[in-house]
């Protein structure tokens, strides 16, 4: 039995995603966002999670993909970056599962709609394909080229 | 706890570390008293007597934590001192500037040694100096006077001696009291900790100020010391035989009185303050949503006529407890407050020596007048208005203080004098900087802003917009480049930081009479008072020092001016920005009415359109993530008794970034 992980996988679209179970703190119902404007177009808004506010980030905005109707499926998945606490909000929460790492492929070109750059790996389960997320380069990577799109439009303003 | 946590070396290198800063204070503030006398000749002996005790002080503590170059330099001055005291040094200028000079050597010091950095350079050539300095008189001294181990041939010694010995007295109590709350601290590890006998130490100490005269007298006190702090071998050495019974118990009662008021007050860390603050801040929540449930409740069942006796005065009694929660809030939250409130006399202590020094090289004459020194703020707000205020004063004896031959001329005093001065206002305090010079030449300013390309030579503008051209980055009338100011960087500077802490900022200049600054700061920065507005479906809160007023006004009564809206207030026109718009919302205008908060803006008034007014609140004040970056016009977010967020808008950065266009977005952006 080689080394495994435990991910947290969830959807968007047809696609299923997964992040390190150790990084998601918890996994809550869609909730009313306070929009924030101004911020990043993929930035939902902020949330009180008891009594502290939390940022939420869209992630079919934050992967470029068409944004979706929430639906009663419609999740946010509080993870816990370092000191950084972000929600994120996705299509539907699956399950907990268990990944043999020698299971785990570096991610290949063609993968549709999600920028390689987020990606950490791509986990084979049966005949399922979970694609492994890299949180920190989500909630930072390139967050400075979506604000310098904010920048363009705020000049065109 | 393990035994080598008995002797914290840390927390005694803190302990020294916030002492030495309010005794290098007092230096200060003695060494300019002390200056006064340079030109009578005579000297007040309590003022000397007082850098003494100071310096004694300072080098007791730096030898105890093995800070030798400190200890040395301390030691060094203290002599001087000494013979300044003793009559036998005249008080002459370049003497009391060595002595400046010692104090600023010493404050580099400290700083090396307790952050563990290196030596500062010249210290070296500084106590040679100073060595040369006091041999002079030193020398004299002794040639007339005989050597100085024999004092009972010298009848000056024993009263001075009876200072040390009240200095000396306190260090050791303060020392033992010490090494006593380290003993209980550490009882349950005391087995493995070296013992220390308080008891013994204080027998021996109490031994030492009542016994006859004796030359031994020091050991049984060193040994006692020696135990006490295990990690300082060397004992604070009398630096003059002990004086006989009789002077060392008149000063004792003096020296016990000190101690007792020492153990008045403790210090805290910040953090800690600021973990209860936050907690505070959640409670305050809470509460508010107490209320709000128990006045809900209240409305319910009124409505509902039927409800049972039993549960209508389970609710009223939930009011009535909700109120007296309210009440114990509001007190814990001011008391909190308070305790974080320091006098703003510790930022103006450093300027009565830097105008000093400043107007010395600069050839004025300034005196510097201090009012208000105990008027209390936040500790935050304290720490960050020292280097805005540090620009102003120096600006003012720089730029504003004219040379003495000038003033004359003017038909003004030779000296100039520059005014500080705090105090409470409602809920703020009002910081004004003040100077009897030249003040702001208008003609030159605008000059200057025409030769920078700041204005266009057609520009007409007002006094005040001229005087606010200053305040433009970059901008400096100074002729010439000094190390003082004028380097273009400053007044900018200041009235951003200023306004970063809530605060208003204004000048005040009449030409030839002078000019005058003027802050007006928040006493706090984590609890404000809000207006809450709608806006597109969301609340807004607008904080409430910046707002001046609510008006509803007719739609027809918004004219257009160069393509932006304005409303005429009371024959003022106040420009309108729409929040809906700047935040690009979706909110339809509502084609008969214009709701507008009227805002203030460093005495101009801007109308900000929002879609109805929610009344006002105490709200505490959240910083929104990181992860969302700065937005222009949101300073941060509160939660309200209902549990739903309201953002707080930023009322400088949206009216300057409306104002600029996407310019002050963009910059705000790449910042992040």
């Amino acid at each position: 039995m080689s080394e495994t992980i435990q991910v947290v996988s969830f959807k968007l679209g047809s696609e299923e995603y997964g992040v390190d179970i150790a990084q998601v703190q918890e996994i809550n119902r869609m909730v009313a966002v306070t929009h924030v404007p101004r911020a990043p177009q993929f930035m939902e808004g902020v949330i009180n999670l008891r009594g502290q506010l939390i940022p939420i980030i869209d992630l079919r905005a934050r992967f470029g993909m068409q944004r979706a109707e929430h639906s009663k499926n419609t999740r946010i998945v509080v993870t816990e970056i370092g000191t950084k606490r972000v929600g994120m909000v996705v299509d539907s929460v699956s399950e907990v599962l268990r990944l043999a790492v020698d299971q785990i492929e570096p991610a290949p070109e063609m993968i549709t709609g999600v920028d390689t750059e987020y990606i950490r790996g791509v986990g084979k389960i049966e005949d399922r394909l979970i694609i492994l997320l890299d949180l920190a380069k989500i909630i930072t990577g390139s967050e400075k080229r979506e604000l310098d799109a904010a920048d363009v439009e705020a000049v065109a303003a | 706890m393990p035994a080598d946590d008995f002797f914290d070396r840390s927390e005694f290198v803190q302990y020294f570390r916030d002492e030495t800063d309010e005794l290098l204070n007092s230096i200060d503030a003695d060494l300019l008293r002390l200056e006064q006398f340079v030109d009578t000749g005579t000297i007040d002996a309590e003022i000397v007597n007082s850098l003494f005790r100071a310096l004694h002080t300072i080098k007791g503590s730096a030898g105890m934590l093995e800070f030798t170059a400190v200890q040395q330099v301390a030691h060094k001055l203290e002599n001087v001192y000494d013979l300044l005291r003793k009559d036998r040094m005249p008080l002459t200028e370049s003497g009391v500037n060595l002595l400046f000079e010692g104090r600023d050597v010493l404050t580099a010091l400290v700083r090396a040694a307790v952050s563990g950095t290196e030596t500062p350079s010249g210290v070296d050539e500084y106590m040679e100096r100073l060595d040369a300095f006091a041999s002079v008189y030193d020398s004299t001294a002794q040639a007339i006077e005989g050597p100085r181990s024999e004092p009972e041939n010298d009848e000056d010694l024993t009263p001075l001696d009876a200072e040390q010995v009240t200095a000396f007295e306190a260090e050791v109590a303060r020392l033992l009291a010490q090494a006593q709350t380290r003993q209980m601290r550490a009882e349950p590890a005391a087995q493995e900790a070296p013992a220390v006998d308080v008891g013994a130490a204080q027998a021996a100490v109490d031994a030492l100020f009542s016994a006859e005269p004796s030359p031994e007298r020091p050991a049984p006190f060193a040994a006692a010391f020696a135990q006490a702090a295990p990690a300082a071998p060397e004992p604070p050495r009398p630096a003059a035989p002990v004086p006989s019974a009789p002077a060392a118990s008149a000063a004792a009662p003096d020296s016990k009185r000190a101690a007792s008021a020492k153990n008045q007050t403790i210090r805290v860390d910040i953090e800690r303050l600021d973990l209860l603050l936050n907690l505070v801040g959640e409670l305050v929540i809470n509460r508010t949503r107490i209320s709000d449930i128990a006045s809900t409740l209240g409305r319910e069942l009124g409505t509902n006529g039927r409800a049972a006796d039993g549960l209508s005065s389970l609710a009223k009694d939930l009011s009535e407890s909700s109120a007296l929660l309210a009440r114990t809030t509001n007190e814990i939250q001011e008391s909190i407050m308070k305790v974080r409130m320091v006098p703003i006399g510790q930022v103006f202590d450093r300027f009565p020596r830097m105008v000093r020094d400043l107007a010395k090289a600069r050839g004025k004459d300034i005196h510097l007048e201090i009012a208000g020194a105990e008027t209390d703020l936040d500790k935050t707000i304290v720490d960050e208005v020292g280097e805005p205020l540090m620009h102003l004063v120096r600006n003012c004896v720089d730029h504003g203080i004219e040379l003495p031959g000038v003033r004359e001329t003017r038909g003004k005093a030779r000296h100039g004098t520059i005014k500080l001065n705090a105090y409470h206002e409602g809920n703020q305090v009002i910081v004004e900087i003040s100077d009897d010079g030249g003040g702001i030449d208008l003609q030159r300013v605008r000059e200057k802003a025409i030769r920078l390309g700041i204005i266009d030579e057609a520009a007409r503008l007002s006094d005040r917009e001229i005087v606010e051209l200053i305040f433009t980055p970059g901008f400096s009338t100074a002729d010439q480049i000094t190390d003082v100011s004028g380097r273009g960087v400053g007044m900018d500077v200041v009235k951003k930081n200023i306004l970063r802490l809530k605060g208003v900022f204004d000048v005040d200049s009449v030409q030839g009479e002078g000019t005058k600054f003027t802050m007006k700061l928040p006493l706090t920065l984590a609890i404000i008072q809000a207006l809450l507005v709608n806006v597109a479906q969301e609340l807004y809160s607008i904080p409430l020092d910046s707002v001046i007023e609510s008006q509803r006004i007719d739609a027809a009564d918004v004219r257009t001016v160069h393509g932006g809206e304005v409303i005429t207030l009371r024959g003022q026109v106040v420009p309108l920005i729409r929040i809906a718009e700047f935040f690009r919302l979706d909110a339809p205008r509502d084609p008969d009415k214009v709701m507008i908060v009227i805002v203030g803006l460093q005495g101009r008034q801007v109308g900000l359109v929002v879609d109805s007014f929610q009344g006002e609140q105490e709200i505490v004040i959240k910083p929104l993530s990181d992860v969302i970056g700065r937005i222009a016009g949101i300073s941060g977010a509160t939660i309200l008794g209902n549990g739903s967020i309201s953002l707080i808008i930023d009322v400088h950065s949206l009216v300057a970034t409306a104002h600029g266009g996407g310019r002050v977005a963009r910059a705000e952006f790449s910042g992040v």
